[in-house]
């Protein structure tokens, strides 16, 4: 029995070796989908709110702006909406594996992507907080030899930050994939020698596969798909508001 | 553009693909923004000015009825000295006429106790008149009768009324 565990499939090339992968329209989805429940939480609403809906989209708001600022503080308020999206695009782009989709955040040019948008922020504002001066120069503290290190440092935080998540969701897929093979061969030897019919019928039948699996995937795609967007998040706030401190 | 098949590695990079997901990222900023951040977040300003507006509102009509409180305050005390005011007027004009019906009284009393006590002179006096009178034709009857001769009435007459009023004085 052959496993195979690939990355996204390729759906469209365009010129210039630009390819659209299951990755992108996933991503697309999941963005139509934030865009329209957000659309549908926010018509009609009234200052005195007499919807759910209302009070809902309110909710939101105000715990993503009160995450935000908790964790940056209070002068970060226009920087809720990049967190908000970052945290909504990552959770359901893992979440949307419990619909049978690729998800998009198992594609490390995904997290790549955001990590990169996190280290260019950090260094921006470590520049314009030190100056590009004080930034060059705390590159080579304590001591001058220390400098590649600071710099493979630099580099270790988006580095580490993409493949965080990619690694825990993409291992999600394929520990799920690999248990999946293990009881559908687990199946066939236990219901196999069944003889006649009978056997050939519980061979078909995903019997053991029915249980586990779920569990797992409770795992790997609700809880680790959360958690890993909450982490990416949080790492994201942290390292943005520490750079833009003053030493 | 060519619909294309087969699958990218397990692990691969592709600039293309991150660049994407950038701008995925971004895109979906936006629409947060637009969808959910300013709607949601106009409408909590909104509200705080709604409220705000209330409590300044409240505390307007607080202090307005506090005024006006006030106002009714000094009107009534105004009132009920102006009430007393007019009952002491009253009373006081009711007093002044009482005594001066009562003085009209007693002048009026006083001019018919006068009246009568005049009239009363005056009848005495006319009756006094009319006795004389009488007494001095009776007088000059009888003395005629008893000397025997006639007086001349003409003669004696202012003799004998001073006798009489002497008498009846």
């Amino acid at each position: 029995m052959n496993i195979e565990v690939t990355g996204a499939k390729i759906l469209l090339e365009l010129p210039f070796g630009i390819t659209i992968t299951e990755t992108q329209v996933n991503m697309w989805l999941v963005m139509i989908g934030i865009a329209v429940f957000c659309a549908w939480l926010t018509h009609d609403l009234k200052v005195r709110p007499t919807s759910k809906r209302q009070i809902v989209a309110e909710y939101i708001v105000k715990t993503a702006e009160n995450f935000v600022t908790g964790n940056m503080g209070a002068k970060w308020k226009w920087f809720v909406p990049y967190i908000a999206a970052l945290f909504s695009l990552a959770m359901f782009s893992s979440l949307i594996s419990l619909l049978g989709m690729y998800p998009p955040t198992s594609d490390l040019n995904t997290t790549a992507g955001w990590a990169i948008m996190t280290f260019v922020m950090i260094t921006f504002y470590k520049i314009k907080t030190n100056g590009l001066g004080g930034y060059a120069k705390g590159l080579t503290e304590p001591i001058f030899v220390m400098t590649p290190m600071n710099i493979l440092g630099e580099f270790a935080t988006p580095l580490s930050m993409a493949f965080r998540m990619f690694g825990n969701v993409a291992s999600g897929t394929v520990v799920s994939a690999l248990v999946y093979a293990a009881l559908a061969t687990l199946n066939n030897a236990v219901f196999g020698w069944l003889p006649g019919i009978l056997g050939e019928a519980a061979e078909k039948l995903p019997i053991l596969q029915l249980g586990i699996p779920a569990v797992l995937s409770l795992y790997f795609d609700v809880f680790s798909g959360v958690l890993q967007a909450f982490i990416f998040c949080m790492l994201t706030m942290l390292y943005i508001a520490s750079a833009a401190e003053k030493e | 553009m060519i619909v294309a098949s087969g699958t990218l590695d397990f692990l691969s990079v592709n600039v293309w693909h991150i660049l994407m997901a950038i701008g995925n990222l971004l895109i979906l900023v936006l629409i947060l923004k637009k969808f959910l951040f300013k709607p949601v977040q106009n409408i909590l300003k909104q509200r705080e000015e709604e409220i705000s507006g209330a409590y300044s509102k409240a505390e307007e009509a607080l202090k307005e009825a506090e005024s006006e409180r006030e106002l009714y305050r000094e009107k009534l005390d105004g009132a009920k000295a102006e009430a007393d005011e007019l009952i002491e007027s009253a009373s006081k004009r009711a007093k002044a006429e009482s005594a001066e019906i009562i003085a009209n009284a007693r002048e009026e009393a006083a001019v018919r106790r006068k009246h009568a006590e005049e009239d009363i002179e005056l009848s005495r006096r006319k009756a006094a008149e009319e006795l004389k009178g009488t007494v001095s034709e009776m007088v000059i009857e009888l003395a005629s009768e008893v000397v025997g001769r006639e007086i001349d009435e003409k003669a004696h007459k202012e003799l004998i009324d001073e006798a009489i009023s002497s008498l009846g004085e």
